[in-house]
C-alpha cells in the first residue's frame, strides 16, 4: 500500500478515558436491554442493540479516527467528522431507544435512591417534554450549525481544543434533539404526527443546503485557518472548501432525505391494525438473585478451591522471602534493591486499587499467618487473647508508629529496614499466634491488616450470606465453630451477623465451612457498611467504638500527611527548621510534625466538631464522634488512593532493574526513571472528588440518623462537612505540588 | 476522542488538552521540502508541549515521511536548551513529526531544526513565544467543580423529595 495512505489510517488516537466512558455506557445499554429483551422482546430487538453500537462506534470512528487527525489540515476531513456526529451517530443512538435501557443498566441504588427523585418530579418532566418539542429541536439544530459556520467562532474551533470540543458537543447534542421527534424516542409522547416530520426534515434540509452552497460557490476562502494551513498533495484551500459543501450538501441531504421517504412510505401505507402481540412471558415480580463473585466461572471454581488461599500464601511467602533476602544482602540503593521497591512501589498501589475494585485481596493471601498455620499442626495455643487488650488500641498506635517512623528513618529508602520490618513482622505474627487462640494477631494486632479493614468499608464486594433464611434453620453454625474438614472464622465473625468487611482478611474459611454452600462474596453499594451501621457479629456497632474512631482518624489524616511529606513545600519547610535549629538529624522536626498532624490537631478538630455537633443531635459526644469519624474513611481513602497509584503508575517498571540487579544482570537503567503520565492528576482529582462526594453523603446519613428532621441534621453535619472540605483542599494542595518520586529517579 | 457525550466529558477532557497539529508556527521552503512547525497548546506556556512538523515535497505538496528530524529549544533569557528528536511514531497525525517537549521559562525561545533526507541537510531557524504557566487550579476547574455541582444536585434532590412528600404522593 502507498506509504502515505498507510501513514494516514494509521493516525488512530485513542483516548482511553473517553473510551472507557464509552465501553461504561455500552455496557449499561447492552444490561438494561438484556433485562428489556426478556420482558418487551417485540420492542427492544436485536436491532436496537445493533443501532446503538453503531452509534456509539460512529463516535469514535469521528473522533478518534485518521478523519479527526486529518480534521486540522483538511476542511473535508473536519465536514466528514461533523456529518458522522449529527448525522449517523445521533439518529443510530436514539433508534436504539436508549432512555429505558440506560436507566435499567443502572445500579439499582443509582436509579432509585439518586435519580429517582429527579425521574418523577413533575417540573423536569414538563420541562423535558418542551425541550422535545420539534419546534424546539429543529430550531436548537439549525441554530447550532448557522453559529458554529460562522469563520470567527468555527476559526476559534479549530485553533482552540477546548472550543473544539464545545463545538462538537454543540453538534451533537443539537443534532440527538432534532431527530428525537424524528425517531419517536420512547418514553417521549409525540407531540405533531408522524407525518409533519416530513417538512420538518426538509425544511432542515434547506438550512444544511443553503450552508453548503456558501461553501462550495464561495470564490475566497471563509477559514483562515485552513487558508493558513499547509496545503496537501496540492488541494488548494478554495477546492477543500469547496469539496466541504459538497459533503455538507449530498450525502448530508441524503440523510435528510432518506427519513423522508420512509416517513412518506408509511403515511401512505393503509393503515392495519396491529394487534398487539401477546407477552408470553408472565412478569411477575422476583427477586434477581444477587451477583456473586464465587458464582462467575473459573474465578468462583478457583476461589472455592480448598487450597487456594494456601497457594497464594505460599506465593507471597516466596515473594517475601525474596525481598527480605535482597534488602538484607542487596545493593542499599533503593530503586535497584526489591526491598526498596516492590512493598513500597508495588505492593502499596496494588493494595490500595484491590481494595477499591474488590476487597481486602491482600490480607486473603497473607504470607505472615502461613508459617504459624504451619506450627499449629504440631502446637496448640493454650490462651485466650487477654479481655482488656480486645480493642483496636494496639492497632491504632502501631498504625501511628508506623506512620510516623515511615517518615523519620526513611524506610522507603533503606530495603536493610524494610527486610528488618518483614522479619520482625513473620516472629510477631507467629509469635503472638502461637500462645493466643484464633487470629490474635490478626484481629487485635497487624496494623497492615487494621489499614485494610478500615479501607475495605468502602470496598465494593463483601463476603456474606447469599440467602438468610438458609442460615435461619441452621443448628451447627459450622461457619464460626468450624467442623472436622475445615476451621470456622478465627476472627470470630459469624456470618448471619456480619456486616461488612470490618476484621473480614476474606481468608474463605466460611465459605468451604458451610455446609449449605450459603456463604458468597456478594456485591455492596459503596461505603454501605459505613451509611447503615448495623451490628455487626463480633465488632459489635462500629460506631460505638471509640478505638476504631481513633484508627479511622490516624489512617484519615496519616493519609495527608504521608502525601504532603512527600511535596516540595514540606520537605522545605522540614530541611529549613531543621538548618535553623541546628539539630543532628530529621526525626525530631519529623516526630513533631507527625505529634501535631496525627495527633494533636486531629484530636481537637474532632473534638470540636464533636462538640458543635451536638447542637442538631441528640446524643452524646463520644456517640457523634465515634459516629461521625467514620464517615470520613472514603475522604482519606480517596487520599490513599490518589497517592499511591500515582506511585505505581509512575514506577511500575522499576522492578525490572530491581529484579536484573537481583538475579546478577546489569540493570537497565531507563526504567529506574519514573515516568508520569499527564493524565495522573485527572485521576488523583477523580479520587479526591469521589472520596469528598461519599463521605458527605455518609456524613448526611449519619446526621440523619441521629437528628430529628433535616434541619437538625445539617446543623450535626456541618462541622464534619467542613472538616471535610478542609481534608479535600488539602488534597487537591497536594496534587498540585511537585512531588518526591521516592524509590526511583525523577526523570 | 474529544469529549462529547456527558457533562462528565468536560473532566476528561483536560486530559487531552493537546495534541500534534495546532497552531502554525512556521513555514519554510528549503531545498525541496516545504516545511511546517505547529505547535500546541494555544497559546503556548510553559510545560508540557507538543511541537510537530510536516515535511512535504516542493512539488506536488506530497508528505515526506522518510526523513530524520532534529530540533533545538534554548530559551532566549535563560540560555536553556533543550533537543529533542521529533518521529511519526510519536506523532498522532503520522503525516507528521512530532516531539513532546517540556517548556520550563516563560518568554522568547529560539527554535532550529534540522532535516535529514537522502543524505542532504536542511536546516530553519524560528522562534516561538512561551507564556507563563497556566494557573493548576485553572486547568484543573472541573475536577475541582465537580463536588460543588453534585452538592448541588443533592440538595435540589432533598427538595424534590421534601415537595413530593408535602404534596403527599
Amino acid at each position: 500500500m502507498d506509504p502515505i495512505a498507510t501513514a494516514v489510517l494509521a493516525s488512530w488516537t485513542l483516548d482511553w478515558g473517553s473510551l472507557c466512558l464509552l465501553l461504561t455506557i455500552a455496557a449499561l445499554y447492552f444490561r438494561g436491554w438484556l433485562h428489556l429483551h426478556a420482558e418487551l422482546p417485540y420492542k427492544y430487538t436485536t436491532g436496537r442493540l445493533a443501532s446503538f453500537t453503531g452509534g456509539l462506534f460512529a463516535i469514535v470512528l469521528a473522533l478518534d479516527s485518521p478523519i479527526d487527525a486529518l480534521g486540522a489540515l483538511l476542511l473535508q476531513a473536519h465536514m466528514i467528522q461533523h456529518l458522522l456526529l449529527t448525522m449517523v451517530a445521533a439518529p443510530l443512538l436514539l433508534l436504539g431507544q436508549p432512555v429505558l435501557p440506560l436507566l435499567r443498566g443502572l445500579p439499582r441504588w443509582l436509579f432509585k435512591d439518586a435519580l429517582g427523585p429527579f425521574l418523577s418530579c413533575r417540573e423536569l418532566k414538563q420541562l423535558g417534554h418542551a425541550i422535545v418539542h420539534p419546534v424546539v429541536t429543529w430550531f436548537a439544530w439549525s441554530a447550532a450549525i448557522v453559529v458554529w459556520h460562522f469563520p470567527r467562532l468555527y476559526d476559534l474551533a479549530v485553533r482552540s481544543p477546548g472550543w473544539h470540543q464545545a463545538e462538537h458537543a454543540c453538534f451533537f447534542w443539537s443534532a440527538v434533539l432534532f431527530w428525537w421527534p424524528v425517531v419517536d424516542v420512547w418514553p417521549s409522547i409525540p407531540i405533531w404526527p408522524r407525518a409533519a416530520m416530513i417538512p420538518y426534515l426538509l425544511f432542515a434540509g434547506m438550512v444544511n443546503m443553503g450552508l453548503s452552497a456558501v461553501l462550495s460557490f464561495s470564490n475566497h476562502i471563509l477559514y483562515s485557518s485552513y487558508a493558513l494551513a499547509p496545503r496537501l498533495w496540492g488541494i488548494s484551500a478554495l477546492e477543500d472548501q469547496a469539496a466541504a459543501g459538497g459533503i455538507m450538501w449530498v450525502p448530508g441531504s441524503i440523510a435528510m432525505l432518506i427519513p423522508v421517504a420512509i416517513l412518506g412510505i408509511r403515511a401512505l401505507e393503509t393503515r392495519r391494525a396491529h394487534p398487539m402481540k401477546p407477552v408470553l412471558r408472565v412478569l411477575t415480580p422476583h427477586r434477581p438473585r444477587q451477583w456473586d463473585l464465587l458464582r462467575i466461572p473459573i474465578i468462583g471454581p478457583v476461589l472455592q478451591y480448598r487450597h487456594f488461599r494456601r497457594c497464594i500464601q505460599a506465593a507471597m511467602l516466596l515473594l517475601a522471602a525474596v525481598v527480605a533476602i535482597d534488602g538484607f544482602f542487596g545493593p542499599q540503593v533503593a530503586p535497584m534493591n526489591l526491598a526498596g521497591v516492590l512493598p513500597w512501589t508495588h505492593w502499596r498501589g496494588l493494595v490500595v486499587i484491590a481494595l477499591l475494585l474488590a476487597g481486602n485481596l491482600f490480607c486473603m493471601a497473607c504470607p505472615f499467618t502461613l508459617p504459624r498455620d504451619l506450627a499449629r499442626k504440631f502446637v496448640t495455643p493454650r490462651y485466650h487473647w487477654p479481655s482488656r487488650l480486645r480493642s483496636k488500641w494496639i492497632a491504632a498506635g502501631l498504625l501511628a508508629t508506623y506512620l510516623w517512623a515511615y517518615e523519620a528513618f526513611s524506610l522507603w529508602d533503606s530495603p536493610s529496614s524494610t527486610a528488618w520490618i518483614i522479619l520482625g513482622y513473620f516472629v510477631a505474627a507467629f509469635a503472638v499466634d502461637i500462645v493466643f487462640k484464633g487470629a490474635s494477631f490478626c484481629k487485635y494486632v497487624c496494623p497492615i491488616g487494621h489499614f485494610h479493614f478500615v479501607h475495605s468499608l468502602v470496598s465494593p464486594l463483601q463476603v456474606k450470606v447469599r440467602e438468610p433464611a438458609v442460615c435461619g434453620s441452621c443448628t451447627t453454625h459450622d461457619c464460626i465453630r468450624g467442623n472436622v474438614q475445615q476451621r470456622g472464622c478465627e476472627l470470630q465473625l459469624f456470618q448471619p451477623r456480619k456486616a461488612g468487611n470490618f476484621d473480614c482478611t476474606f481468608c474463605l474459611d466460611c465459605v468451604q465451612a458451610c455446609p449449605q454452600n450459603n456463604v458468597g462474596i456478594l456485591r455492596a453499594g459503596p461505603g454501605q457498611s459505613l451509611l447503615e451501621d448495623h451490628h455487626s457479629s463480633g465488632i459489635g456497632r462500629l460506631s460505638r467504638r471509640p478505638d476504631v474512631a481513633a484508627m479511622v482518624l490516624i489512617l484519615v489524616f496519616g493519609a495527608f500527611l504521608n502525601a504532603a511529606g512527600m511535596t516540595e513545600p514540606v520537605m522545605m519547610w522540614m530541611h529549613q527548621w531543621h538548618a535553623r535549629l541546628q539539630l543532628g538529624s530529621l526525626v525530631p522536626i519529623v516526630t513533631v510534625m507527625y505529634l501535631g498532624g496525627l495527633l494533636i490537631i486531629p484530636g481537637l478538630l474532632v473534638a470540636a466538631c464533636g462538640w458543635i455537633s451536638r447542637l442538631g443531635a441528640k446524643a452524646s459526644w463520644k456517640d457523634l464522634t465515634c459516629s461521625f469519624s467514620l464517615a470520613l474513611v472514603p475522604v482519606g481513602f480517596s487520599m490513599w488512593l490518589a497517592h499511591l497509584s500515582n506511585h505505581l503508575i509512575a514506577g511500575w517498571s522499576t522492578v525490572i532493574p530491581a529484579v536484573e540487579k537481583f538475579v546478577s544482570r546489569a540493570p537497565s537503567v531507563n526504567y529506574l526513571q519514573a515516568w508520569v503520565p499527564d493524565w495522573i492528576p485527572s485521576l488523583e482529582l477523580c479520587f479526591l472528588d469521589l472520596g469528598l462526594l461519599l463521605t458527605l453523603y455518609t456524613t448526611w446519613r449519619v446526621a440523619r440518623r441521629l437528628s430529628t428532621g433535616d434541619g437538625m441534621a445539617l446543623a450535626a453535619m456541618s462541622p464534619w462537612a467542613v472538616l471535610a472540605g478542609a481534608l479535600y483542599s488539602t488534597g487537591i494542595w497536594i496534587v498540585f505540588q511537585p512531588m518526591q518520586m521516592r524509590g526511583m529517579i525523577m526523570h | 476522542m474529544k469529549p462529547l457525550l456527558l457533562p462528565a466529558f468536560v473532566i476528561l477532557a483536560q486530559a487531552t488538552a493537546w495534541a500534534d497539529g495546532g497552531t502554525v508556527q512556521l513555514r519554510q521552503e528549503a531545498g525541496d521540502l516545504v516545511i511546517t512547525v505547529f505547535t500546541s497548546p494555544s497559546p503556548l506556556s510553559v510545560g508540557p508541549a507538543d511541537i510537530s512538523l510536516l515535511l512535504q515535497n516542493r512539488d506536488g505538496l506530497e508528505p515526506v515521511l522518510d526523513a530524520k528530524v532534529s530540533l533545538v529549544l534554548r530559551a532566549e533569557d535563560s540560555g536553556i536548551e533543550l533537543q529533542a528528536q521529533p518521529t511519526r511514531e510519536k506523532a498522532r497525525n503520522k503525516l507528521l513529526y512530532a516531539a513532546p517537549v517540556t517548556l520550563f521559562k516563560p518568554g522568547k525561545w529560539r527554535m532550529a531544526f534540522v532535516v535529514v533526507r537522502n543524505q542532504e541537510e536542511t536546516d530553519g531557524v524560528g522562534s516561538l513565544e512561551v507564556a507563563a504557566a497556566p494557573d493548576k487550579a485553572a486547568s484543573y476547574a472541573a475536577f475541582i467543580a465537580f463536588p460543588p455541582v453534585m452538592i448541588g444536585l443533592f440538595i435540589v434532590r432533598q427538595w424534590l423529595i421534601r415537595q413530593r412528600s408535602q404534596r403527599g404522593e
